[in-house]
């Protein structure tokens, strides 16, 4: 039996001289929520890089449900189950919220490649773009085109896509980033109401957020892990403290 | 993405019989250009589908279609094989060329898709006009037209000919939609809009646009097949690269990533170019401007500009209904 989703051991990445990922070793057991903090530059956007494929390490390995991948592609990665969220918005902008999340549902299912039957007419495509339309909080908005959709509704498309493609392990990089109050309740809430069967990292810089969904935190710094534990043990740490939440309150 | 609203189902249809009209009540002459128009429209559907849905540009259709009016004369005129085999293995060397150029060629975008193609198509062009056994530059005939007696249509008679080209293109276009509103179509224009997320989605983008590149290939070389027996002639002139620079012209003219505008452009191309031509030997010049006006107008193109227009209109009546058509993709 496998007792971890992934699990990332000893892994590097350098540009040139500069080593952005050392020696990382992580282990996440299917259906946690492990969320990765850690100061700018400290390497957690090159992590996803490296674990959906889009980047290849210098060194190390990386498993996905017991199976070697680090020498698949991001295609291949994307098939075996490994989904991401990005950062900045990564969508399908002339396209209607609809369509982008057919493309998704059409590729996790297997139909992107039927050339006869109209795609927005398969039962299954239809179902699964109405449970994720509800998952990330846009049944309403589902005919608007993204490119005229508000910033917030954009960043639920953005996990939305992510997740109609049912991954086993969802990466999300900072959902959050640059939505108001309002709108981080309502990740928190998408993110609680997320299905125990899928595996979730989040890079994120709500304090509040992240320490509410976590089962687990991964502290990294200059590339390193320089800790590890459960939300409460983070706080009371003292080098978590030093090196990413300050002395004053005035974390990003 | 492609959606066949009841706007485009109108005009094709309307343009279908505008052209049957025309040629019904026309003299020979008039039936000419309508088979010049069809052959141009189907290869104006064969690129919008490329270009105007995925996102490639591409400058080779006109070899595309020259490979299998080749492919189909060769079997038949040369080789002696029966007509309808030898348009199958005409058809199949079209898909089979424009499948390896896309797959070649699939891992570049804009310029360099671009430039890659016309090389491919300068490539196909020489082999031809270089063969002496196809006859050079001046090609060859011999080619025979379908026999279709059986079902007691006499394929010599121009009208009869005409109304054949005419369901092919009907058949090109249907087909043509059909697959663009399937999944291989909507993720092609996926592929289009943002490459980099399709990927993350997990498709294997540049082995989808190669498809796509032969499926194109294969509605191109349906107008191959009617340019061979149209002309009983060949030459290869119809792989030269400025065929597909008319074509793409036929297509920016009436709306890239319509389907229906392309029908559109190549009977207002093909129309002016003959009556301007009865006034003055600038006819050339008179195209350009129009085309230049098109782009510098929104660059929709003609019927692009109409569906435009007629989507504001309806949607202030109804603004809650299904998506029409977007003019993009």
């Amino acid at each position: 039996m496998v007792t971890t989703m992934l699990e990332v051991k000893s892994l590097s990445k350098d540009f040139g001289g500069l080593q952005v990922i050392h020696d990382l070793s992580l282990s996440v057991t299917p259906g946690e929520r492990r969320v990765i903090l850690g100061p700018n530059g400290a390497g957690k956007t090159t992590l996803f890089h490296l674990l959906a494929g889009t980047l290849k390490p210098s060194n190390g390995e990386i498993f996905l449900d017991g199976q070697p991948i680090s020498t698949y592609d991001a295609v291949k990665r994307a098939r075996l189950g490994i989904a991401r969220s990005y950062q900045k918005n990564n969508l399908f902008e002339t396209l209607t919220i609809r369509e982008n999340l057919m493309l998704a549902a059409a590729a996790a299912l297997g139909k992107s490649t039927h050339m006869f039957k109209d795609t927005s007419k398969h039962a299954d495509i239809r179902q699964r773009i109405d449970e994720i339309a509800e998952q990330v909080f846009l049944e309403d908005q589902l005919d608007q085109t993204v490119a005229t959709a508000s910033y917030g509704n954009r960043r639920q498309l953005e996990v939305g896509l992510a997740l109609a493609t049912r991954p086993k392990l969802l990466l999300m990089d900072e959902p959050t980033s640059g939505v108001g109050p309002n709108m981080i309740d309502r990740f928190h809430r998408l993110l609680e109401q997320l299905p125990r069967d899928i595996t979730v990292l989040i890079i994120e810089h709500d304090m509040d957020l992240a320490f509410g969904v976590a089962d687990l935190i991964t502290v990294l710094n200059f590339g390193e892990k320089v800790f590890e534990g459960t939300p409460t043990d983070t706080r009371g740490n003292a080098t978590v403290r030093d090196i990413y939440l300050g002395t004053g309150g005035d974390h990003a | 993405m492609f959606y066949q609203t009841k706007l485009r189902s109108i005009t094709l249809i309307a343009a279908l019989i505008f052209l049957a009209c025309y040629a019904s009540f026309g003299s020979y002459f008039a039936r000419e250009i309508v088979v010049e128009i069809i052959i141009l429209a189907i290869l104006a559907i064969s690129l919008d589908l490329c270009a105007g849905f995925g996102g490639m540009v591409s400058l080779c259709h006109g070899a595309m279609m020259g490979v299998a009016a080749y492919g189909f004369a060769i079997m038949s005129a040369k080789l002696g094989w029966p007509l309808f085999p030898s348009a199958l293995i005409g058809l199949f060397a079209a898909v089979v060329f424009s499948g390896l150029v896309g797959w070649v060629t699939s891992r570049t975008n804009g310029i360099f898709f671009i430039m890659a193609t016309l090389a491919f198509g300068q490539m196909a062009y020489t082999f031809f006009f270089k063969s002496r056994w196809l006859g050079g530059d001046d090609g060859f005939g011999g080619i025979s037209r379908f026999d279709l007696s059986m079902i007691g249509l006499e394929t010599n008679d121009s009208l009869v000919f005409t109304y054949i080209g005419l369901v092919i293109l009907l058949l090109a276009y249907g087909l043509t939609a059909i697959v663009m509103r399937s999944g291989f179509g909507r993720t092609l224009s996926g592929i289009h809009v943002n490459e980099d997320r399709m990927k993350a989605l997990g498709i294997n983008t540049a082995a989808h646009r190669a498809k796509a590149m032969a499926f194109s290939g294969f509605i191109a070389g349906l107008a191959g097949i009617i340019a061979a027996q149209h002309t009983l002639y060949i030459s290869p002139e119809l792989l030269i690269w400025t065929t597909s620079g008319e074509a793409l012209i036929v297509v920016i003219l009436g709306g890239l990533g319509t389907l229906v505008g392309p029908i559109i452009g190549a009977i207002l191309l093909v129309l002016m170019k003959h009556e301007i031509s009865n006034y003055t030997d600038y006819w050339h010049a008179f195209i350009g401007l129009v085309l230049i006006f098109t782009v510098l107008a929104g660059g929709r193109g003609v019927f692009g500009q109409i569906e435009y227009w007629f989507n504001k209109l309806t949607q202030k009546h109804q603004s809650t209904t299904k998506p029409h058509g977007d003019d993009h993709a």
